[in-house]
């Protein structure tokens, strides 16, 4: 689930953090991937409708193996080099969460039910994409496919977002793509969303960079931990009625969740009983992670008989679809050989910035074609809604609020 | 205040044409010594770098240094209304977000002017190190033109060599392979059609051919062509433009990977 409203809360309080890139920029990079949260992805989008997902002859679901053999190539075609990370056992303090997950799955099950039994489309199609659950068989099966494409798979001990943020901070991979927001709370240097939408979105892969997020808030790294804590996050509750704005606010004149207890109007805001936000804390700081060296990241040939063997024998896949996407990785192989310039010229640091005309510019030049007019009436209408945006300062809201714009069509997906 | 009079417009029509390919949004830097841009391909392998020093301007007045962030295939629109002879005066005011093209008839009966609308663009500079080069190739811009041309239909990428003996360039493809090998020569009756190598060490390396061909789009800019080969760097072919400057474009180089990796 990620940390909620953290996204909004950066393009409006960091927007210097957030740059817009192109998905072919990533080229010849080294990307960590949360397999778990894909897969998860695919099993809802792909091949599905109503209660029908794609399976194979056998009626075993294929959705995630197709999903991920599709998304993989794209990656490797444009010359990425994905990491995939796949969870371990969950945290102790995460299990709450995972039960309400698990309550919540359980009703779904229920609706469904009604829903089939009156026979309404649209209901049996949404409840029963919340009975959606990734079992150990369809991470095995991704694990199996990747591996004989050729990519690494990375198990982690415990949570995949710790283990992908601890191969960025080893500088092993350049960034994690994620569409979760932890990754940034585990402090992975770099963080990539929306780097696997479909191109046919034509959606801007939105680069975060941590050491930009903590200069811009003006927080230090455990000072944005307490924040998301305190935002809302997987690990434990939060307090009632402090979303991520005053949580600023309160670490901003604070400092530390422990002053705020102490300082905070405790009739006002209720603390949840034995609040386990310092188990939280050291979740997000010392997660169970492997930092072996050991963990070697190879990028080799395709198995060309053991693919046709799993998805064409095994999964019914076409087999002429198969080799020519085989054909695909190959040529990827060859194209990923490549160099990068900033491998061999460095970027000179603000260089282009005292070039810069006006500061209030932004506002008056069409930056992207994202961004049409029509969108800047759509933000206007946003913001005179009271309700939707609370007690959001208006400083930086015309920058900020573009790219806020952005992120409202991300996915909102949740394992 | 920004005010640039070009009295050979088709100048800038030429300079477009040779860094609109590799490029779609890109600023343009100008300072009181002269009219810059760098910019880099969307994949990063590829960069391109444009002076026009103030010298080579009929007029030029810049107070301010100011970058215009532009769309070039908009910018080639705009410079499509020109014509060969004609004048071109460009100018912007300070702060504003908006330039303007004035195209002049040489025989000054016509004058048209056109307003672009500017963009704020997001863009990171590379510095470049000044740099020996190992190997340094003169050689006739339409001559590497072909070689690039013909190569590229057979494999995707060239391996440049330089040596004793001349430049090699080689490719190898499905269909077979092909060798080009340019020795030196300085015995022709014009200078700009001499192949010139000036060699250190021998050095050799693997380039993209899709991006020396967008290069070689910068051939009508220039009759000569300087391509400077070393080992540990991109390479980088100059077109130099008359008394005014150059169109530099580096191409990071393929990387041999270790056998390890490329085994299954």
């Amino acid at each position: 689930m990620g940390i909620k409203g953290l996204t909004k809360l950066l393009a409006d309080n960091a927007p210097k953090a957030m740059k817009e890139q192109k998905f072919e920029s990533y080229f010849g990079r080294k990307i960590a991937i949360d397999a778990s949260m894909s897969i998860y992805q695919f099993l809802i989008v792909i091949g599905r409708s109503g209660t029908e997902m794609l399976t194979n002859e056998a009626g075993e679901v294929t959705s995630h193996l197709l999903g991920m053999f599709s998304r993989t190539i794209r990656l490797l075609e444009a010359g990425i080099k994905p990491v995939y990370v796949f969870d371990g056992k969950p945290p102790d303090l995460k299990k709450q969460e995972l039960a309400k997950r698990y309550s919540k799955r359980a009703d779904a099950t229920e609706d469904l039910n009604d829903a089939l039994k009156t026979g309404n489309k649209e209901d049996i199609e949404k409840f029963s994409k919340r009975t959606v659950k990734v079992t150990k068989q369809h991470n095995d099966d991704c694990k199996k496919l990747l591996r004989l494409m050729g990519v690494p798979v990375v198990e982690a001990p415990s949570e995949a977002e710790a283990q992908c943020a601890a191969l960025c901070k080893a500088d092993k991979v350049y960034a994690v793509a994620s569409e979760d927001m932890d990754s940034l709370t585990f402090g992975a240097s770099r963080f990539l969303r929306h780097l696997m939408d479909p191109s046919s979105k034509k959606i801007p892969v939105m680069e975060f960079d941590v050491s930009k997020v903590l200069e811009e808030l003006n927080l230090t790294m455990d000072q944005f931990i307490d924040l998301c804590i305190l935002s809302g996050c997987d690990y434990c509750d939060s307090i009632r009625g402090i979303g991520g704005l005053t949580a600023l606010k309160l670490i901003r004149q604070h400092g530390s969740i422990e002053n705020i207890l102490e300082n905070i109007n405790k009739e006002r805001y209720q603390i949840p009983e034995n609040w386990p936000y310092q188990e939280a804390r050291r979740l997000f700081k010392e997660p169970s992670v492997s930092t072996d060296d050991e963990i070697e990241l190879k990028w080799t040939a395709p198995d060309e008989e053991g693919l046709i063997s799993l998805l064409v024998n095994e999964n019914g896949f076409n087999i002429d679809r198969i080799t020519k996407a085989i054909e695909k990785i190959k040529v990827a192989k060859n194209k990923s050989s490549q160099g990068r310039l900033e491998s061999f010229f460095k970027p000179v640091a603000g260089a282009s910035v005292p070039a810069k005309r006006k500061g209030t510019r932004c506002t008056l030049a069409i930056p992207k074609p994202v961004v049409n007019p029509k969108m800047y009436s759509l933000e206007a209408s946003f913001h005179s809604k009271p309700k939707a945006i609370g007690s959001i300062g208006l400083p930086s809201v015309d920058l900020g609020s573009r790219q806020a714009m952005v992120f409202y069509r991300s996915l909102c997906c949740g394992i | 205040m920004l005010e640039l009079r070009l009295v050979q417009g088709s100048l800038l029509k030429k300079v477009l044409d040779a860094i609109k390919d590799l490029v779609n949004d890109a600023n343009f830097d100008c300072s009181a010594t002269g009219f810059s841009l760098q910019a880099m391909d969307s994949s990063h392998v590829a960069l391109v770098g444009l002076l026009l020093r103030s010298e080579g301007f009929e007029h030029y007045r810049c107070d301010r240094n100011i970058s215009m962030g532009m769309n070039l295939n908009n910018l080639a629109k705009f410079l499509k209304c020109a014509g060969n002879d004609d004048i071109i005066t460009i100018k912007a005011d300070d702060g504003s977000d908006t330039v303007t093209l004035m195209f002049e008839s040489p025989t000054q009966d016509k004058i048209a002017d056109f307003e672009m609308k500017l963009m704020d663009i997001d863009s990171e500079h590379l510095g470049i190190p000044e740099a020996e080069y190992h190997a340094i190739v003169r050689m006739p811009s339409a001559e590497f033109s072909r070689i690039c041309r013909d190569l590229s239909s057979i494999g995707d990428t060239v391996l440049i060599s330089v040596t004793k003996e001349g430049v090699k360039f080689s490719t190898r493809g499905d269909i077979g392979t092909a060798n080009v090998v340019c020795r030196q020569n300085t015995t022709v009756d014009k200078p700009e059609d001499a192949t010139i190598i000036e060699m250190n060490e021998p050095v050799s390396l693997t380039f993209a051919l899709r991006y020396l061909n967008s290069f070689t789009k910068a051939s009508p800019l220039s009759n000569t062509v300087t391509i400077s080969l070393s080992s540990e760097l991109p390479v980088v072919v100059e077109y130099k433009i008359a008394e005014m400057g150059y169109v530099r474009y580096y191409l990071a180089p393929k990387i041999e990977e270790d056998d390890e990796e490329t085994k299954p």
